[in-house]
């Protein structure tokens, strides 16, 4: 349909009247809005004009910071601060760690996976293991997260836990004790007590234990 | 975030084992040449022959000393918590155990599975104990604040704990 493409090209920040409607932003929108248009365009009349001017088309136009309240919703918008910053998949990427919680624990992010499930193995066959103090504070989430599938106990949770933790007798008496013994406590399962540094490279340890 | 910097209640000795105290006596436990601070890690190795513990206080006040294991069999699965290891009453204050009535010998660390806190309590006397103790009927599942009841020995007056696990059976290469 010819009127919903050009309506899906109009601008709603260059009409003189300076209309604001949502209806007018999801005409804006390149792709699904124009299913919603015969509802809208019977409310608005202004959403009906031929688009004049068209050259401010919010396209990609190089590295130039383009004006924000045009670019809204498209896979090119820049932030407001950095116009120069190339992004990929809507994440931004800064030269600093600002706000990045996940620890990196010095490994790709596959050994740093096995890592952390051979930690939490660990720890729930011992009850209380010794290790460098960064290791068991990035445990601390996913030992919270096989406790709380044991406390749901259905199948499907155990069939998770026993695709995480490695071996099978672990995950089943697991779902058999937790109800008992974590039934009325909410969250924080495990306890971290900090040690005496490791002798051979001065790592600071900590000793993790169920709670 | 600990509400208490107290290592006996980071450990959570204060709360499995004991109720909260205040320390009045000084007792110091070594293990051949180590000394024995609050949760260090104990070698079961060196732990064979019972500590050689200095009591402070007069002679002729009488303590209790009791070493128990709160994480027995596992510290996953605590079934028979309390082990208890070693019991002696009636040591003279200023003086070490071999000087007190041992009612129960001394039993080394022996953890199976995970690391164990092992606690060793000292209790002041009101009186002398050394005929109404006997020795209890297993090791496991003793409870040190009933006893403590038991014998109206009160709080205790000091404290400590150390950790230990199962030596690897092979040096690691």
């Amino acid at each position: 349909m010819a009127i919903s493409m050009s309506m899906a090209m109009a601008t709603p920040t260059d009409s003189v009247s300076r209309v604001w409607s949502m209806s007018s932003l999801k005409s804006a929108l390149p792709s699904t809005a124009s299913l919603r248009l015969p509802s809208s365009s019977s409310r608005r009349p202004v959403t009906l004009r031929l688009p004049i001017s068209s050259p401010s088309l919010p396209s990609f136009s190089g590295l130039s910071p383009v004006n924000p309240l045009l670019s809204i919703g498209l896979p090119d918008w820049q932030s407001f601060e950095n116009g120069f910053k190339i992004v990929d998949g809507g994440g931004r990427i800064y030269a600093m760690r600002h706000g990045r919680r996940v620890p990196k624990l010095n490994r790709p992010p596959d050994q740093r996976k096995a890592l952390l499930r051979g930690l939490t193995t660990q720890l729930l066959k011992h009850g209380r293991i010794k290790t460098t103090r960064a290791r068991a504070s990035a445990m601390r989430k996913f030992v919270d997260k096989m406790i709380t599938l044991a406390k749901d106990g259905s199948l499907h949770k155990r069939r998770q836990a026993l695709g995480y933790i490695y071996e099978k007798q672990i995950v089943h008496a697991l779902f058999a004790e937790v109800p008992d013994r974590y039934g009325e406590r909410n969250g924080g399962y495990t306890r971290i007590i900090r040690t005496l540094p490791r002798r051979g490279d001065n790592a600071p340890m900590a000793y993790i234990e169920l709670v | 975030m600990a509400a208490s910097v107290d290592p006996l209640v980071v450990g959570r000795v204060i709360g499995d084992v004991l109720d909260m105290f205040i320390p009045t006596a000084n007792m110091s436990v070594y293990f051949g040449p180590k000394h024995i601070t609050n949760g260090c890690e104990i070698k079961p190795s060196t732990a064979v022959n019972p500590p050689k513990v200095n009591i402070s206080g007069h002679s002729d006040e009488l303590y209790t000393l009791v070493m128990t294991d709160p994480d027995a069999p596992s510290p996953s699965e605590p079934n028979m918590r309390e082990w208890v290891h070693w019991i002696v009453v009636d040591i003279p204050g200023g003086t070490n155990p071999s000087r007190g009535k041992e009612i129960l010998p001394y039993m080394e660390p022996r953890p199976p599975v995970g690391i164990h806190r092992y606690i060793l309590v000292l209790f002041r006397q009101n009186s002398p104990v050394g005929l109404m103790v006997q020795q209890p009927p297993s090791r496991a599942n003793f409870s040190t604040r009933m006893f403590a009841g038991h014998f109206d020995l009160g709080l205790p007056v000091a404290t400590v704990y150390f950790n230990a696990q199962k030596e690897p059976a092979s040096r690691r290469r």
